[in-house]
């Protein structure tokens, strides 16, 4: 554009044609660069709505075909029986449903009070200690879940000699802190510090402003942080393949315990069709049951961001 | 105690009780000119033995989970290490029955695998979050993105299974001969189309990690400001501009630090990745090569291993992948902080 204005010849005689000459070739150029421009970003939304497309077809192709596989493996036998022998049709998998809630609801036993006792410290404490906890609990959501299973198995079932649902508890627990504790924490500070003021201006100690007013203004965000690090805790297989063994039935947290994302790992890959079968199912009920409590823990979350508004 | 003591006191617009207390004779100050001081002190005031026990009891408590797992790993495999030493790192052979134990077969089939997993699902990730937070209607968003970040909850055992009974056939029947015809890239894809490879158990760590990528990039445009959306308009760029030259660089952090996020992943899937990458103990030398990685290797030996050096060995691949994703985890955050730096505006 510079180019052609310099162009333009200066003079008395020949400013008015030349400024509307200069004019003419600015707008030419410009319309030009913008039907480029446009045609450029047309190009790219194309390859966006593409890249959407490729995205969606594989996660939509998995939950449909899990669900459609899924559901033709359930009937009231598959969630009261026990499962039959390698290869042999029927049987349920009534033991791992068991044996995945006894898991996990241990595993938030231990991990719950602990996260949010520790998310109170990092809310109430700055300094290098404090510091290093929050170092900590980053690093440990990075950690493979491999990796934690087999220091629950040192830990664990090594010095007991035998498998339990306790040591797959243990490491699950360990995987769900890390989260519990930062979005507790995130939640917590979310209360505003005026409503802390006025627990302590009535006079109020502070354990009970914590308990009373910081803990239930930021009730919501923890609910959603704690279901949401539950959901993921129950579709995990790797920490439980080597600490909780694949028995079963039981009830005895101390005793080997099925589970069902172990279910579906040793039926996935067994050769047999009425395995695989049996497979579909128990994916298609951990789908489920993992879909329910995102979808739980996102009412929650809107509600809380309602109130808030 | 005071958790918010310490931070350098900011103009509160409540606050009404300081600004004029310089300019009030002492007689005439009201009380209310005394209830700043009197709320810190009551701040400050210990909040209890019960509920600082609490605090202490469950940092502590985590803090020494933490460390207790660092150290049994570290110590369980010492033996390993004291065996064949770093030369771990760089042995090709994985031979439990002759006493020969290399990981070098699994780190590479990790980071190939991650490379993978990443080259799939980073662009067509950060595409999607750019269609859903910047282009598409809301009519059309919302409900996108409310699936997407549902999908992102599906455990990696059903993606496994999944890609075991569904994708590893139709891998081995169509997507494999078809890719071998393909001019330029056939030079990655040589060798017998079987099903079960490397280039599978990328592609099942790209399904696996994508809807996170999507979420968190998406988060990150949302984040940036209207006003710098507006400006970029204003100097006349197209709608797709302001994406490209304002959107996506103010974002740029955010879709890093998703990267990050979504490489950890792949590193350390360990399940999905044993069932469809085939279990070979060998180099790979195409994408189509069954291979390993340290988490599908950890999965197939640990069960199988004696006491002793045996299982030592496998642990040892354990620490291994603790010291990769560690790595890959610093080196993010090494990298947010160079750039946030000069960024300052």
């Amino acid at each position: 554009m510079t180019t052609e204005t310099a162009a333009v010849p200066a003079g008395g005689a020949g400013m008015g044609h030349g400024a509307a000459r200069r004019r003419e070739l600015i707008r030419a150029q410009s319309a030009r660069s913008l039907r480029r421009r446009h045609l450029t970003g047309r190009g790219a939304v194309g390859l966006c709505v593409v890249a959407v497309a490729i995205s969606l077809t594989p996660l939509v192709a998995l939950v449909a075909y899990t669900t459609s596989r899924g559901i033709h493996a359930l009937s009231v036998d598959f969630f009261t029986k026990i499962p039959t022998p390698q290869g042999i049709p029927g049987g349920g998998i009534s033991n791992a449903i068991v044996g995945s809630l006894i898991i996990v609801g241990l595993a938030a036993a231990m991990a719950v009070p602990v996260g949010i006792a520790s998310a109170l410290f990092l809310l109430e404490r700055r300094g290098r200690i404090a510091g290093a906890i929050r170092f900590t609990a980053d690093v440990l959501t990075g950690v493979p879940s491999i990796a934690i299973g087999i220091f629950a198995y040192a830990v664990l079932v090594e010095p007991l000699a035998h498998f339990s649902a306790l040591a797959g508890s243990f490491a699950l627990a360990v995987l769900m802190l890390p989260v519990i504790i930062r979005s507790s924490e995130s939640a917590m500070r979310a209360v505003p510090r005026t409503e802390w003021e006025a627990g302590l201006a009535l006079g109020v100690r502070r354990g009970r402003v914590v308990r009373s007013i910081v803990l239930r203004g930021a009730l919501a965000g923890i609910v959603t942080g704690n279901l949401l690090a539950v959901a993921r805790a129950v579709g995990e297989t790797a920490p439980l393949l080597f600490t909780t063994g694949n028995q079963l039935f039981n009830l005895s947290p101390l005793q080997p315990t099925g589970a069902v994302p172990l279910t579906i790992f040793s039926d996935g890959t067994s050769p047999f069709p009425a395995d695989q079968q049996v497979a579909w199912g128990a994916a298609f009920v951990l789908l489920l049951f993992v879909l329910v409590l995102s979808v739980i823990a996102r009412l929650v979350a809107g509600r809380l961001n309602r109130q808030a508004r | 105690m005071g958790a918010w003591k310490k931070e350098p006191e900011v103009a509160d617009p409540v606050d009404r009780t300081t600004s004029t207390l310089e300019e009030i004779p002492p007689a005439e100050r009201t009380p209310v000119a005394g209830v700043k001081e009197a709320l810190q002190r009551r701040w400050d005031r210990p909040g209890g033995r019960g509920y600082a026990a609490l605090r202490w009891g469950g940092a502590t408590l985590f803090a020494a989970v933490a460390i207790a797992l660092v150290v049994t790993l570290l110590t369980s495999s010492s033996q390993a290490f004291g065996h064949s030493g770093l030369s771990l790192l760089w042995t090709g052979t994985w031979d439990p029955t002759h006493k020969i134990y290399g990981a070098e077969t699994f780190i590479v089939g990790t980071l190939i695998t991650t490379a993978v997993a990443l080259v799939l699902a980073v662009p067509i990730g950060v595409a999607t979050a750019a269609f859903l937070s910047e282009l598409a209607p809301r009519w059309l968003a919302t409900p996108l993105s409310v699936l997407i970040d549902l999908i992102a909850a599906v455990p990696s055992i059903v993606v496994g299974l999944w890609g075991l009974l569904v994708l590893t056939p139709a891998f081995a029947h169509h997507v494999e001969p078809f890719l071998k015809t393909i001019p330029v890239l056939e030079w990655f894809f040589h060798g017998p189309a079987l099903g079960p490879s490397m280039l599978l158990a990328g592609v099942v760590l790209a399904v696996m990690i994508l809807p996170t990528m999507v979420a968190l990039s998406r988060t990150a445009l949302a984040g940036v400001a209207l006003t710098d959306r507006e400006a970029a308009r204003a100097l006349g760029g197209t709608r797709w501009q302001v994406v490209r030259r304002a959107v996506i660089p103010g974002a740029r952090t955010g879709i890093e630090g998703a990267v990050t996020l979504a490489m950890g992943r792949a590193l350390g899937e360990s399940i999905a990745v044993a069932m469809v990458i085939g279990n070979a103990y060998v180099i790979p030398h195409s994408l189509l090569a069954p291979g390993a990685t340290l988490g599908s290797a950890i999965i197939n030996n640990f069960g199988g291993a004696t006491p002793g050096l045996d299982r030592s060995e496998v642990i040892a691949l354990v620490v291994i992948l603790l010291g990769i994703t560690a790595l890959v985890n610093a080196g993010g955050q090494v990298l947010l902080r160079s750039r946030s730096r000069p960024a300052v505006h």
